[in-house]
C-alpha cells in the first residue's frame, strides 16, 4: 500500500471512530425514544418501533414540554445575545487600545469563570428571591451572562485579534469613529467568530442545570434539562421512552441553529484584507 | 495644503521603558509636492506618517495643515484623522475583505454620507483612472497583488484628500511591477496634484519619486534635500553609503601637509587634493579622515604602468549593462562600476580616482 492511500485509510479509519463514539449515544437515545418498551436489547423485549413517546412528550399537557422548550430557547437566546453585545466591544477594547494591565484584565475574568456554579447558587437564591424574580426569565438570564461572558470575551478576543489593525486605522483614515469600525468593520470580517461565540454561548445556556433547577418553580420559567430530569418521580417508575423522546427533540434547535450558522463558522476570517 | 511639522517628538511608552520613534522632527512639505521620508526600518518614518494622518498623537512639538494646527500639545489642539481629509496606502493594503471592490473605493464616501449618484460616479472615475473598471465586483481576495494595490489607491484618490499618505505601498510588489507601478503613482500624483507623504525604506523608489526627500535614522531627519543633493552632497556618512544604487566606497585615510599642499594618503598612493577637495579636508581639521568614492566615478584601466592607484579585482559582479568589480588596493577594499568587460577576477588593474568628486568626513561621526 502506498504511503499516501495508508494516509488516507487511517484518516477515514480515525474519523470513522471518532463519529461512532461520539454517536452512539445519541443513536441510543434515538432508539430508545423509538422503541415500545426501553430494554429493547434484552432477548424477551426486541425492539419495536413506535412515536408514542413523541407524541405523548408533545401533546400530554402536564408534562409541559412545549413550555419548557420555549423557555429554554428564550433563556438561552437572549443569554448569548447579551453575551455576545457585551463581551464584543470589550474584545474590541482589549485587543485594540493600549490598555494598562491588559493581561491582568483578562486574567481576572477568568479567574470569575472558575468559580464553582455550585458554591453560588445558595447566593443566588437569595439575591433572586429578594428581587421577587424566582421563575423569572431574568432570573436565569443574567446569571448565565455572567457566567458565560468570560468564556465570550476569551474567545472573541482571539478572533478579534486575528484582524489585522491595518484595517482599524484604514477605517479611521476614512472617517468613521470606533463605534462604526466596530460595527461596519470588525464585526463582518470577524463575523465566523461572533457567530461560533453566540452558539456556544447558547449551547452552554441551553445545557445549564443546576441555576434553573434551584431558580425556576413551574413551566413559567423551567427550562428543557430541569424539565427532563423532572419528568421521573412523576410517575412510580422512570419513563425511559419519554425522557428520551423529550431529549431528541431538545437537540433539534441546536442542531438547527448549528446547520443555519455552519456557513458563516467556517467561511475564511480574513481572506484578502491584506497581502498573502 | 502645506504640511508642516515643527519640533515633533513622539516617545511611545512600552515595558521596558518609554521608546523615543521620533526626535524634534521639522520639515515642510509644500503643496503639490511629492515628499519622501527614508530610512531603514525603526528609523521612525513611519511614525512620522501616523502623526501626520492623526493616527498618533505628538508627545510635543506642533503640526500644520496649512496655517491650521492640527496637532500642539501646548495649545491643547488634536484634530482626529476623520476630521483631517487624509488618504492613506498601507503597505498590507488594508483592503475591506467583506466588501466587493465598488464598495471598498466606496467606503470612505459613504462613511462621509455622500449622495449614492455621487458615489456611482467617483468610484467609477477612480476605478477608470486606476484601469481596474472591470473588477469592481469582485472581493479582495480574488484579486491579485498588483490589483489589490491599485484598489488601496482608488480607496485613497477616491475623496480627493488635502493630503496623500503613502507607507511603503510598493514593498510587496514583484520587481517588474514595482517599476512600473513607481512610474504611475508618480504621473497621478503630478496629474492630481495632492500633496504627498511618501515612506519607504528603498532608496531607489525614493530617488525615483521624490521632489525632495528626508532621509530619517533613529527618529532624527539626517539630511533634507532633493536626490540630486543628497546624491551628490551627502552630509554624513550615513547618508552616503545609504543613497547611490551601489553603496559609496568609504575608506580610511590620512592628510598630510608638504609646502602648503594638501595630500591624501590612500593605502601606499599619495594623491595631491586639488584646491576644492582640499578647502573641503581642511574644514575636518584632523589627519585621519574617512574618504568616500561612489564606484561609478572611479575610472579602470587594465595593467598597473604609471599609475598612483593600482589593485587587484578580487570579485566581479555582472550587472548586465555593467560591471562591478571588487578591487583591493593596499588593503583597502574598493567597489568600482566599469563598461570594460574585458576584465577578468584576479587581473591588476589601475584606479583613476577624481578627488574633485570624493567626500570627506570626519571619522567616527554618523
Amino acid at each position: 500500500m502506498s504511503e499516501e492511500r495508508q494516509v488516507r485509510t487511517l484518516h477515514l479509519a480515525g474519523a470513522l471512530g471518532m463519529t461512532i463514539f461520539s454517536l452512539g449515544p445519541i443513536l441510543y437515545m434515538a432508539l430508545t425514544a423509538a422503541s415500545r418498551r426501553p430494554d429493547f436489547l434484552s432477548h424477551a423485549a426486541g425492539f419495536e418501533f413506535t412515536v408514542a413517546h413523541f407524541d405523548s412528550v408533545l401533546r400530554t399537557a402536564s408534562l409541559h414540554f412545549p413550555e419548557y422548550l420555549r423557555n429554554s430557547i428564550v433563556v438561552s437566546g437572549a443569554s448569548a445575545a447579551l453575551c455576545v453585545s457585551i463581551a464584543s466591544p470589550a474584545a474590541y477594547a482589549v485587543t485594540r487600545l493600549s490598555l494598562p494591565g491588559r493581561v491582568f484584565f483578562l486574567l481576572s475574568v477568568l479567574a470569575v469563570s472558575m468559580f464553582p456554579p455550585v458554591s453560588m447558587v445558595g447566593y443566588l437564591f437569595q439575591v433572586m428571591g429578594k428581587l421577587g424574580w424566582i421563575n423569572t426569565y431574568q432570573a436565569l438570564v443574567l446569571p448565565y451572562t455572567a457566567w458565560i461572558l468570560p468564556l465570550s470575551l476569551w474567545i472573541l478576543t482571539s478572533y478579534f485579534a486575528q484582524v489585522p489593525a491595518d484595517l482599524d486605522r484604514a477605517a479611521l483614515i476614512d472617517g468613521c469613529s470606533r463605534l462604526t469600525i466596530l460595527r461596519k468593520v470588525i464585526f463582518p470580517v470577524a463575523a465566523p467568530g461572533i457567530f461560533s461565540t453566540a452558539l456556544l454561548a447558547f449551547i452552554i445556556a441551553f445545557n445549564e442545570l443546576l441555576f434553573a433547577m434551584m431558580l425556576s418553580t413551574d413551566h413559567a420559567a423551567r427550562t428543557v434539562p430541569v424539565g427532563i430530569a423532572l419528568f421521573e418521580g412523576l410517575h412510580g417508575e422512570i419513563p425511559w421512552g419519554v425522557v428520551m423522546a423529550a431529549s431528541i427533540l431538545t437537540t433539534i434547535p441546536v442542531i438547527l441553529l448549528t446547520l443555519v450558522f455552519q456557513r458563516r463558522i467556517i467561511q475564511g476570517l480574513t481572506r484578502g484584507a491584506v497581502k498573502g | 495644503m502645506r504640511l508642516s511639522f515643527s519640533e515633533v517628538s513622539k516617545t511611545f511608552l512600552s515595558f521596558r521603558g518609554p521608546v523615543r520613534a521620533v526626535h524634534g522632527v521639522d520639515l515642510a512639505v509644500e503643496e503639490g509636492e511629492l515628499f519622501v521620508l527614508l530610512g531603514p526600518s525603526g528609523c521612525g518614518k513611519s511614525t512620522v506618517l501616523n502623526l501626520a494622518a492623526g493616527l498618533v498623537k505628538p508627545t510635543s512639538g506642533e503640526i500644520r495643515f496649512g496655517e491650521r494646527v492640527v496637532a500642539s500639545r501646548d495649545r491643547k489642539v488634536f484634530v482626529p484623522p476623520k476630521e483631517r481629509n487624509v488618504a492613506m496606502v498601507f503597505q498590507s493594503y488594508a483592503l475591506y475583505p467583506h466588501l466587493t471592490v465598488f464598495e471598498n473605493i466606496a467606503f470612505p464616501l459613504r462613511v462621509g454620507g455622500e449622495e449614492k449618484g455621487e458615489i456611482q460616479r467617483a468610484v467609477s472615475q477612480a476605478g477608470r483612472t486606476l484601469g481596474i473598471g472591470d473588477i469592481l465586483h469582485a472581493r479582495p481576495a480574488e484579486l491579485s497583488g498588483g490589483q489589490r494595490q491599485r484598489v488601496a489607491i482608488a480607496r485613497a484618490i477616491v475623496r480627493k484628500p488635502a493630503l496623500f499618505l503613502l507607507d511603503e505601498p510598493l514593498s510587496n510588489l514583484d520587481a517588474g511591477l514595482r517599476a512600473s507601478t513607481r512610474g504611475e503613482l508618480k504621473r497621478l500624483q503630478r496629474e492630481l496634484g495632492i500633496t504627498t507623504l511618501y515612506v519607504t525604506h528603498d532608496q531607489t523608489e525614493a530617488m525615483t519619486l521624490g521632489d525632495r526627500i528626508a532621509l530619517l535614522r533613529d527618529g532624527r531627519v539626517v539630511q533634507e534635500g532633493s536626490p540630486e543633493d543628497l546624491y551628490g552632497r551627502p552630509g554624513t556618512p550615513f547618508v552616503a553609503s545609504f543613497i547611490g544604487q551601489v553603496p559609496m566606497n568609504l575608506v580610511n585615510a590620512s592628510v598630510l601637509e608638504e609646502g602648503g599642499d594638501l595630500y591624501l594618503r590612500l593605502g601606499e598612493a599619495r594623491l595631491l587634493l586639488p584646491s576644492g577637495p582640499a578647502a573641503r579636508v581642511r574644514i575636518i581639521n584632523s589627519t585621519e579622515i574617512l574618504f568616500g568614492i561612489r564606484p561609478e566615478h572611479i575610472g579602470v584601466a587594465r595593467g598597473i604602468a604609471g599609475s598612483p592607484v593600482a589593485g587587484t579585482v578580487t570579485a566581479l559582479e555582472n550587472l548586465g549593462r555593467e560591471v562591478l568589480l571588487q578591487v583591493r588596493v593596499d588593503g583597502l577594499p574598493l567597489s568600482v562600476l566599469t563598461n570594460d568587460k574585458s576584465i577578468r577576477e584576479g587581473e591588476a588593474v589601475a584606479l583613476d580616482i577624481p578627488l574633485e568628486a570624493a567626500h570627506f568626513y570626519e571619522k567616527g561621526v554618523g
